[in-house]
């Protein structure tokens, strides 16, 4: 006799549940066991059977009435029905994101064929654009022939790429996003709670279906992986600088006659730029830490290492690969710093 | 009186400690894998309600087991340990730190390269790896290779050498983790799409879905021995052998426990038999608990030869 037994004969379902099987579904451990003690009738109410009250869960209920659904059915109906629509999905999902992967593939490709003195020679050039310090220029380069001079060169520039790409790609989307956010209370209370999800869900959760909707063998699977959980810092900083604008010269500015365009511009944006600037600077240190585990899905690079290092129980070749990514994290985060910094004393008042 | 009243009392307390301490406590690794998992949750039951034993469950990787085993000398017992993966084992085993206690897969793991059914079917020549490199693209053009840090990677790296997949046009793709490479199984499989690489078995994956297995010619033990290790310079063309799996116990627990010891030895399942379980435990949706008692239940004469005269009795009451 099952404790939920009253509830189905109360609403008159009893019929509708069918007989009882003996083994409705895999037997657990507990049943099993429970054969042991046969001797004891389960007579009546008792305080201990009150402690000992099993919560009316999918699977107590299909203890009492064979009809209803457990929960393995209802995962299991996730499941189909994901396969069951995956095939649509695909259709408008894949040349959507088809870009992504020649993004990848591009970037992989010039990484790696640019010769390395041309590279290191480019990166330093670009560090020293961004920030026009000469120091900061010297440990950029300095940093990426340490790495050249551990062999590591090859690894890092493929991890280079891919957070070039992810990074850039998620500035692309994410400050549009933001700014669209800034505008609609409506829309700020939708994103909210997807923007906590992609930072919360573990990635492999989604990962693994992603993968019968693309092809693993294809860049864009871990491509999207890190641009999904990266992406939420520059959307949150936009909203938050443009909705942090002094109100005041909002006013003013609706006072010169502007249009909304033009505040956003001319305004709005270039005063949430040291905000906007430090959602870049967390959205390249977020995509940094999924290196591992967008390796984890096939993504070249250094986290290749650390899980090689892990599975083989090479604990050197893990920490040197791990110091290397730290090593990518804090130069760019140096140079997209330096470069907030420059914004930041541009557009301070006082420069007329 | 009143002492030896006291006295009496605490020996009738003491009495069923005494009864326990014929096992003992044990530490049995779970690897994090179905057919492990499966066969950990039969040995604890036998060794809980046959032996009386207090028995912990270890979770654990290949590469961790044999790590703590060499480092602690823990956990007492690990199932399903893949030699091939923890090349350790062999230098442990001669130190005399650990023992074998059997082959827990009676006839071996296999390791194979495989492509789907379907596809052999309307092209019987992609059977044989000469077939699948003179028409790769029938194949889908790429093979599905272990994850870095699998031994089977190395295996695999060399077998492409000596196969010169490059010449025949085959790519290679790297796969970052063994969830991936099943995911990329089961993806191909359900889509009807080409697909060519390694899978180990038993494992839920094959047991789901008919895949062929590809003929890459006979063994030669010399052959494999180099192509399983990193810097082979003469890379070889070699079938995989049934690959050894071991429970491995450590030499303390054997001395210290014979009887659960003679228990852990006799464990043993078919490959067949196992990859049966995991379609089963894999089509009714079932945890590895539940599917451990759907084998001890179908499987009474088998688990019986496993276990002593005392813990059958004991066990019969159950599976009356």
């Amino acid at each position: 006799m099952a404790t939920y037994d009253f509830l189905f004969d109360g609403l008159g379902l009893r019929a509708w549940c069918g007989e009882k099987v003996s083994s409705g579904g895999p037997m657990t451990m507990a049943e099993l066991l429970a054969k042991k003690n046969t001797g004891s009738a389960d007579t009546g109410f008792s305080l201990d059977s009150i402690w000992s009250l099993p919560f009316p869960s999918l699977d107590e209920l299909n203890r009492a009435c064979p009809e209803f659904v457990r929960t393995r059915d209802m995962t299991k109906g996730v499941e189909n029905s994901f396969l069951g629509f995956k095939d649509s999905l695909k259709v408008v999902l894949d040349p959507l994101t088809q870009p992504l992967s020649w993004l990848l593939e591009g970037a992989l490709y010039l990484f790696g064929a640019t010769p390395w003195w041309l590279m290191i020679l480019f990166l330093a050039a670009v560090t020293y654009a961004a920030s026009k310090s000469v120091r900061l220029m010297a440990f950029v380069s300095g940093v990426l022939l340490f790495l050249a001079f551990i062999d590591h060169y090859h690894f890092a520039m493929e991890t280079l790429s891919i957070i070039f790409v992810c990074a850039f790609l998620c500035v692309l989307l994410g400050v549009p996003i933001g700014i669209a956010m800034s505008r609609s209370d409506r829309m700020q209370k939708l994103m909210i709670p997807l923007l906590d999800m992609l930072q919360t869900l573990p990635t492999f959760v989604y990962l693994i279906p992603l993968i019968f909707l693309f092809s693993v063998t294809e860049p864009k699977l871990y491509g999207i992986a890190i641009i999904l959980y990266a992406i939420v810092p520059v959307v949150r900083l936009t909203d938050l600088g443009i909705r942090l604008v002094d109100q005041e010269v909002i006013e003013a500015a609706n006072a010169f006659g502007m249009t909304r365009r033009q505040k956003l511009y001319g305004v709005q944006i270039p005063l949430a730029l040291p905000n906007i600037m430090a959602g870049v600077n967390q959205t390249i240190m977020m995509s940094l830490a999924m290196v591992v585990i967008a390796s984890l899905v096939s993504a070249p690079g250094l986290g290749v290492l650390v899980l090689r290092g892990i599975r083989n129980l090479e604990l050197g070749v893990g920490l040197v690969a791990g110091l290397g990514i730290v090593l990518l994290a804090v130069i760019l985060d140096r140079v997209t710093k330096a470069a907030l910094a420059r914004v930041n004393a541009s557009t301070s008042v006082g420069s007329h | 009186m009143k002492k030896l009243l006291f006295a009496i009392a605490l020996g009738a307390l003491a009495l069923p400690g005494v009864a326990r301490a014929e096992c003992g406590k044990v530490s049995l690794a779970e690897m994090n894998w179905a057919s492990a998992s499966l066969i950990t949750k039969v040995t604890e039951f036998l060794m809980v309600q046959g032996y009386g034993c207090e028995v912990t469950l270890v979770p654990s990787a290949t590469t961790t087991a044999i790590t703590s085993l060499a480092e602690n000398n823990e956990p007492d017992v690990v199932p399903e340990l893949w030699i091939n993966s923890a090349p350790l084992y062999t230098k442990l085993e001669a130190e005399g730190k650990v023992k074998k206690a059997t082959d827990v897969f009676s006839d071996g793991g296999t390791e194979n390269w495989w492509v789907p059914d379907y596809l052999v079917k309307d092209h019987p020549e992609l059977a044989t790896i000469d077939g699948i490199l003179a028409n790769p693209a029938l194949v889908g053009g790429k093979f599905h290779n272990c994850p870095d840090g699998w031994g089977c990677r190395i295996a695999n790296d060399n077998l492409i050498k000596a196969f010169e997949f490059d010449k025949h046009g085959m790519e290679v793709f790297n796969h970052g983790s063994g969830e991936t490479l099943s995911a990329a199984m089961a993806s191909a499989y359900e889509a009807k799409e080409p697909f060519f690489g390694y899978m180990y078995g038993p494992t839920a994956v094959l047991g789901r879905y008919n895949m062929v297995a590809v003929d890459m010619g006979p063994y030669d033990a010399d052959i494999h021995a180099c192509n399983q290790t990193v810097d082979c310079a003469t890379p070889g063309k070699s079938a995989y052998p049934a690959a050894p799996v071991l429970t491995v116990v450590t030499a303390d627990f054997a001395e210290r426990n014979p009887d659960v010891f003679d228990l852990v030895s006799k464990i043993s399942f078919t490959s067949q038999g196992l990859s049966q379980l995991l379609a089963w435990q894999a089509d009714n949706g079932a945890s590895s608990e539940e599917a451990a008692v759907h084998f001890l239940t179908e499987n009474k004469s088998t688990w019986e030869d496993w276990v002593n005269d005392a813990a059958r009795e004991k066990l019969s009451a159950i599976f009356n």
